[in-house]
Formats: C-alpha cells, structure tokens, sequence
C-alpha cells in the first residue's frame, strides 16, 4: 500500500471513528425526549463510520504522518467522508418513519412530509453537508416537526463543524507532532494559542463551551424557551445557522432576542487566539487586533448602510425597524451565522428586499469575518490584505527602484518577498471565489424556474452556499433541481475548506484517474 | 484530593485560560441548563441565569481593568 493511501486511509478512519461518537452522544438525547423509534436508526448510523474508521484505522495504523499534500487531501476528503456518513442519522431516521415496522411504535406525528424528504439521499447528503460547513441552508420545510433528535443532530454537527472536525479529531485523540500541525493549517486555521497542537485545540474547545453556555443563558433570559436556546446557542456561536423553528430565528419575533443573538454571532467571528487573550484580561485586542477591529468596524458600517437601504428605500416605515431587521441581517451575514429575521410571515422577506440591499447583504457573506474564527467568506485578514497590497503596489511608483521597503499588515513588517506571498495567496483565493461563484451561478440559471427568480436571489443564494451562510433568497428547498443541490453541495464544501485542498484533491483524483495529465 | 486528577474536571483544568472562575463558569455551565430545564423559569432559576451572565461578564472586565 503506498503511502498516500494509508496517510489518507488512517486519518480519515480516525475522524468517521470521532463522528461516530457524536452520533452515541445524540442517541442520550433521543432517550432524554422518549423518541426510542431512532434509537436503531442512530445505532447503525454510529456502527457503519465505526466500522469503516476502525478498520482503516487499523490497516494503516505504521501510516506516516501527513505532509502538506497529504494533510491537504486528509482534509479535503476527511470533510466530505464526515458529511457522506454523517447523513444516515438524517436517511436512516426518516426510512424508519416511512417504514414504520411495529415493533418500534413510530408515533403517527413523526410522518410529515418534512421527513420524509430525508429518505432522498441527495437531500439527507444536502443537509449533512450543510450541517458540518456551518451553511445552514436546508432540505427542510418546517424544522418544527423534526424529531427532536434530528433538530438536535443538526444543531450538534454545526456546533462541531463550527470549530472543525479535525479540531475536534486532533482534541479527541490528542496525537502530537508535525502531523496535526500540518492537519490543523489544511482545516483553514494557521495561528496557534500554545506552543503544542494538542493544547492549542483543546484551549479552543475550552473557549467554544464557555461561550455555549454563556450563550444559551443569554437567549433563554431574552425569553427563549430552553429547547430553542440550547439549539439557537450552539448555531448561533457556531455561526451556523440551522434553527429549529420553521421561520428562523423570525418565529420568535422578539426584539429582545434579536438582540441577544448579536453578541453570540459576534463572539463566533472573532478569532480564537484573540478570545484567549480577552479573557485572560488582554482587552485591548478588541482594537489592536487588526481583524477584530475590522470585525466590529465591518459589522457597525455594513448595518447602517443597509439600515440607510432599507429604510430610505421605504421597505420599512420606520427607523427602528429598519435597524432592528438591517443591523441584524447585516451582522447574521458578514458573521455567516445565517440567522433570518426578515421572512414572508412577519415581515418583508429578505428575497423582496431591493436589489441594493440584497447585495449589501451578499457583499457581507462574501467577505465574512476573521480567519481563525467560525466564520466562512474570503475573511476579513485577505481582503486586508488585498487592500494594502494593492495600496503597497500602486505606491511602488512613486518611489525609486532601489528603495526598501515593507508591507505592514496586522502588525507585522513583511518583506518584500512575505509580501508577495501573503498577496499573492490572497488574490488567488479571491480570485477562486468569484471563479466559483459564477460557475454555481451559471448552473444555477438554467435549472431554476426563470419566472420565480431574479439574478440578484441567484447571486444572493450563491454566495450564501459558498461563504457557509445558510441565508436564503428562497431558492433552497427540496424542491430545488438536483443539479443545484449537487452545485451548492460542492460551493459548501470548497467554502469552508476555503477552495485550494479541494482543488489538490481533486487534481490528484483526476491525474492519478487518468482524467487529464 | 488533588481536584485536577478528576478525569474531565483535570482536562478542563489543564485547556483552560489557568483561570479558576473562568474554569468554574465552564463547569458549571451545564449544573446552570440542567436547573433551567429541571425547575422551568421562574425567579430563582432567572435569578441563577444573570448570576452566571454577570460574573462572566463582570469578570472578564475586571481581569481586563487589572
């Protein structure tokens, strides 16, 4: 067995070895909520990625660790490996319903066709994917009559999915060396807390469960019941955006909760490394830190731009509700949270606010917040980058040749050499997100009934996909051609891997295939 | 009894910000759910739920003024 496969085939037995210990941990909350019927269901969605994560575990155990190549394929794959398997609970829950075998006493308010919509693989795979990239668009039409097991399965992979599965892999097996280094950069993370991989993510874990439960306290004090604040919680500082009632975070209609939820999403978009030093009394990093800085700079700008849009524009008539509706939208968006305040049932629907708005709010998903967070988007730390490079280039001619001089980004001088680098890095990111974007978007044209959508939604619901946001236009549904499904799953996934290990993936599928030399 | 040898009490100890309130509002983060969902929301458990919020927050200023 060569190399590669075995690096590959062992890391990734590890993380379907971890996913199966989610799902034992939800089979406590099927128990809690008397919903038995799913205990089968969840013990063979936990025994198959045990089975395929030990045996590969097992065969490839002398593996070497990864380099960068590899760390970037473990990741690539390892992800769409955890989404594929990490949708039986969704398909395997739903064929039990639809089945409905006596023994396990299937209640007749479990059939709904919101379930049943999970017994379509490419749905239920959908959801998955969803789930663990933080997008939180969904194959459902109403979360409300979900199982409470499958509303938590949901909310739990986003929670996981927020901080990253390799994170979590890495703090469960706690395997030390240059190989969960080199694993930890590929999952789009590069600063360390500590010295030691395996301490850095643990203190991540350590930081993430503090804010959870700071958070659920938050909501269920603004007036969320326990059930909705526990879910809403753990989405929301995962920046993930899955709810489980069937108008988002809209049903509440709560300005008090609206509110509440601002510092959660905030919280999930500030880098990990800058919440240690917070908490450990560093507060001036909440305006020396140069992402951070533009986090709150970013979030205060884009709402009051949007709140002039929406209500200047007359979608509302008054100012407080134009702020209460763009401040948060703004924030859900750029912090990719994906939380829907504005819906057809309370209000004006995101999807028939003007042209401008919607592409306010787009901008935001595309650019996102600070790398080393929850968040997805280019990042805030590229598009600085970006910004003063070209900044730096277009002053180039002013000086003369032989001038030294540094790019000064976040505090640090980079030469000229660094500079190129980190730019370059950053353009081509950029430059891949766009490429992609309008490739989804192209696809997405063709399929989608013409009458039923403008170019602004596709654009809207595109870059809501890619920057694993989960706002809606309305065009995600399961009644969505499968050929959008299929784009929008590949526009999650190359999302929160941030495109380049997917593209090194698939270039080593397709050579080693024959596909193209 | 050394606490810290508690298996994830230790491991919580060990991640954490070396900061015993902090270690302490992590730990009594789910003793906190449990009571809401337990007692359902009334003044006491209202009252326990702003406790926590407010010493994280005014904790974290204090650490922040030091």
């Amino acid at each position: 067995m060569n190399g590669t496969k075995a690096t590959l085939g062992r890391d990734i037995g590890r993380m379907l070895e971890a996913l199966a210990g989610l799902v034992g941990v939800t089979a406590v909350v099927a128990l809690v909520w008397g919903e038995f019927y799913v205990v089968p269901a969840l013990a063979v969605s936990a025994a198959i990625p045990f089975g395929v994560g030990y045996a590969l575990t097992t065969l490839f155990e002398d593996a070497e660790d990864p380099g960068k190549l590899h760390g970037m394929m473990v990741a690539a794959s390892g992800w769409f490996a955890v989404a594929l398997f990490g949708s039986l609970p969704f398909l395997l829950v739903a064929w039990t319903v639809e089945l409905d075998p006596a023994l396990l006493s299937v209640p007749s308010s479990a059939r709904t066709s919101t379930l049943a919509a999970f017994t379509e693989p490419l749905n239920a795979f959908f959801e998955s994917m969803s789930g663990f990239t933080g997008t939180g668009l969904t194959m459902t039409d109403n979360e409300e009559v979900l199982p409470r097991t499958l509303q938590w399965w949901r909310s739990f992979i986003e929670w996981v999915g927020g901080v990253g599965v390799i994170v979590l892999t890495t703090a469960i097996l706690a395997r030390p060396g240059s190989g969960s280094l080199t694993l930890y950069e590929s999952e789009a993370r590069s600063e360390k807390i500590h010295p030691s991989i395996v301490s850095t993510v643990r203190t991540i874990w350590w930081i993430f469960v503090l804010f959870t439960f700071v958070s659920i306290t938050l909501l269920w004090l603004a007036g969320m019941p326990i059930w909705g604040a526990i879910n809403h919680g753990m989405t929301g500082l995962a920046t993930g955006g899955f709810s489980i009632t069937d108008n988002s975070i809209a049903t509440y209609d709560s300005v008090a909760i609206d509110f509440a939820l601002l510092p959660i999403m905030t919280l999930g978009s500030i880098a990990f490394p800058i919440h240690f030093l917070i908490l450990r009394g560093d507060l001036k990093n909440f305006y020396t830190d140069l992402q951070t800085r533009w986090v709150l700079g970013g979030f205060t700008l884009g709402s009051a731009f949007l709140w002039a849009l929406v209500y200047f524009g007359g979608t509302y008539g008054s100012a407080f509700t134009a702020l209460r509706y763009g401040l948060f939208q703004f924030v859900s968006a750029m912090s990719c949270t994906g939380f829907q305040t504005a819906v057809s049932s309370t209000n004006v629907a995101l999807g028939n606010w003007t042209a401008a708005a919607q592409l306010t709010v787009a901008g935001g998903m595309v650019v996102g917040a600070a790398a080393g967070s929850t968040v997805g988007g280019i990042k805030l730390i590229r598009l600085a980058t970006l910004i003063k490079g070209i900044q730096h280039r277009v002053s180039d001619v002013f000086y003369p040749a032989s001038a030294v001089r540094r790019l000064e980004i976040d505090g640090r001088r980079l030469d000229e050499r660094e500079a190129r680098r980190e730019f370059e890095e950053a353009g081509i990111i950029a430059v891949l997100w766009v490429a992609f974007l309008t490739v989804a978007m192209f696809v997405l044209l063709p399929v989608l009934p013409m009458s039923e959508y403008t170019l602004e939604n596709v654009i809207f619901e595109v870059a809501s996909a890619q920057g694993n946001v989960g706002l809606s236009a309305g065009i995600t549904g399961p009644s969505m051609p499968d050929l959008g499904k299929v784009m929008f799953l590949f526009n999650m996934w190359i999302g929160r891997l941030e495109i380049i290990p997917v593209l090194v993936l698939l270039r080593v599928i397709f050579r080693r295939g024959g596909v193209y030399r | 009894m050394n606490v810290e040898r508690i298996p994830l009490i230790g491991q919580v100890l060990e991640s954490g910000a070396d900061d015993r309130v902090l270690d302490g509002l992590l730990l009594s983060g789910p003793i906190v759910i449990a009571l809401i969902v337990l007692l359902g929301r009334n003044l006491l458990t209202e009252g326990i739920a702003v406790t926590y919020l407010l010493v994280f927050v005014g904790y974290v200023a204090y650490l922040g003024l030091q």
